[in-house]
């Protein structure tokens, strides 16, 4: 009985097991194997195991772009994560305001850039709004008498570009959480903080903000994971084949991408990628830790 | 008294606006979009925010001279192909880990939540060499395995705490009246994870439906190409004859996204903090 019993789990398991190991765990293994190989264009029968050299090349060499690379995806991620978490507070409390109506009508289409595909508002806001020739904003300037201004050309633009667009596209989602954690809320906590005499600012700052927080913890750490691993905006903005924009902006995700499919340079990447995947693997395991914790406490 | 109930509705007013304001930002690419796929010709130079006339030549057109048909075929195939190994693949995974007991169950729903931190497009290249090597590339077969994949893991974790809280004892007592595992499975748990495996069949067919990295580079002929592939084609060639061209298939392929997203909306929301309060 228990020997059949032990047997049917690993029955039901190995499907699974087998597909997450041909497609998860062997792809991560073998970009392992050429990140110490000097595989390239050149390389791409007769290539050699050259050890650590690519690591080295990543980290010491500054003109690889690696290290501006994660300078700008650390820039990025604090950026994003700062301006949505204080944004979508506020509008979520606006949200939650005593006597508030029509909430469900804004939620519904606020929601509505959450919904779209990603690449095709992405492509949209590419072609609709940032377009040099036709895109919304210089239809704007140009009818209040300014110059156009080619906003994907050069790095600054260009990042507040990225940042603008994908703000819009997170937004929904962390309002949503933060309207979700707002009415679990016990409402006769902020009653009763009112009644022994707190203004609004010490009821939020009292009250509701520690009230939120081990809930809102889980989403805001799963967003800046999504937020610090985006590819799209950046690569469909300003890297499309055949149709650079003029900005070099780089995350460590793109720098790994366009290093296999552009330059070739395919154990650069694969070190690369591998100590992007370390330093997720800590920061989920750190934070998991810390989810943990708050548990216990809360 | 009266006093406080004019700042009352004065700060209503001014919140009001906000959202509207708001509503309005994060509607406005879109609604302008819907007035280039609507608009006449090629006039995407002139046109404003809101349409003068209405037409559906674009939407005729993206049917004739395009292969719409053939991209959304495509996408339907490589869509459903991954619900379906997905499904077959996490369904019993899914079961066992919730129901049995045995030493490695901890490490490996643990191991899979790290993997599933891995973004994927970092092991492209190990992939594409191996799928080149192997002959796959530019097969739908080889391009749903990679999709079915990368959400199993998803879909595993997701259809785990369902089933969690599916009482045990059901399914003695089915065992006690003399029925097989399978007719257990079959006639007592599926139906009753029925809500849970639908959400996240949907959710696979959003993920593949939304995706295009992976499809524009693993499918380079032509005819192969998914939704994403055409879209980006069309937008990526002379812009000012395909714009509103584009634009017409871009509201095409939104649409169906949004009625499904809307209609489950609420299991999205709930599954996101529940599982993410569980860890």
């Amino acid at each position: 009985m228990n020997q059949n019993k032990r047997s049917k789990q690993w029955f039901y398991l190995t499907p699974s097991m087998i597909l997450i190991g041909a497609i998860v765990i062997f792809p991560i293994l073998y970009t392992g194997y050429i990140s110490l190989t000097n595989m390239s264009l050149y390389h791409w029968k007769d290539f050699k195991v050259i050890g650590l050299a690519n690591y080295g090349r990543a980290l010491f060499k500054l003109d690889e772009g690696f290290l501006s690379a994660l300078a700008t995806t650390l820039l990025w991620t604090v950026v994003n994560m700062v301006l949505q978490i204080v944004a979508a507070f506020f509008i979520a409390l606006g949200l939650n305001a005593p006597g508030m109506k029509l909430t469900r009508l804004y939620k519904t289409l606020l929601m509505v850039p959450w919904a779209m595909p990603s690449y095709v508002s992405i492509l949209i806001w590419r072609v609709g709004i940032y377009n040099t020739d036709f895109g919304l904003l210089n239809k704007f300037r140009a009818a209040l008498g300014l110059s156009r201004i080619s906003y994907l050309a050069e790095n600054v633009p260009a990042f507040l570009s990225c940042l603008v667009l994908n703000l819009w596209m997170a937004f929904p989602f962390m309002i949503m959480m933060f309207d979700a954690a707002m009415q679990s809320v016990d409402r006769s906590l902020l009653e009763s903080a009112s009644l022994d005499g707190a203004g609004f600012f010490m009821k939020v700052r009292y009250v509701l903000v520690p009230a939120i927080r081990p809930i809102m913890l889980p989403p805001i750490i799963m967003t800046a994971f999504t937020t610090f691993k985006q590819f799209d905006i950046f690569y469909l903005l300003t890297m499309q084949k055949g149709a650079l924009t003029g900005s070099t902006l780089q995350t460590i995700i793109t720098y790994a991408q366009q290093n296999a499919f552009v330059s070739n340079n395919y154990g650069l990447s694969s070190a690369v990628s591998m100590m992007i995947f370390v330093l997720i693997c800590l920061f989920s395991l750190y934070s998991n830790r810390n989810i943990g914790r708050e548990d216990e406490i809360g | 008294m009266s006093a406080k109930k004019v700042k009352n509705i004065g700060r209503l007013t001014i919140l009001h606006l906000v959202y509207i304001i708001l509503c309005l930002l994060a509607l406005i690419p879109v609604i302008y979009v819907f007035t280039l796929s609507v608009s006449k010709g090629t006039g995407a130079l002139s046109t404003g925010l809101l349409p003068k006339s209405i037409t559906p030549d674009n939407y005729v057109r993206i049917f004739r001279e395009e292969p719409f048909l053939q991209w959304l075929g495509n996408s339907v195939v490589l869509s459903v192909g991954t619900m379906i190994l997905a499904m077959l693949t996490a369904v019993p995974a899914a079961y066992a880990y919730s129901r049995y007991r045995f030493k490695q169950r901890g490490t490996l729903l643990k191991s899979l939540l790290l993997l599933n931190a891995f973004p994927q497009i970092l092991s492209m290249f190990a992939i594409f060499r191996l799928y080149k090597l192997l002959g796959l590339l530019n097969t739908r077969i080889g391009l749903i395995i990679v999709y079915a994949g990368s959400m199993c893991i998803f879909s595993i974790w997701n259809m785990k705490g369902y089933f969690d809280t599916i009482p045990v004892e059901i399914e003695e007592a089915a065992r006690m009246d003399g029925a097989t595992d399978l007719q257990t499975i079959a006639g007592i748990i599926l139906p009753l994870a029925r809500p849970a495996i639908i959400v996240t069949c949907v959710m696979v067919l959003i993920f593949v439906w939304n995706e295009y990295i992976f499809s524009t580079t693993f499918l380079l002929q032509e005819g192969q190409y998914s939704l994403a592939g055409g879209l980006y084609q069309l937008q990526s060639g002379d812009y000012s004859r395909s714009w509103p061209l584009f634009s017409a298939a871009a509201i095409l392929v939104s649409v169906p996204i949004l009625l499904v997203f809307f209609r489950i909306q609420k299991y999205m929301v709930s599954g996101l903090t529940a599982g993410g309060v569980k860890g």
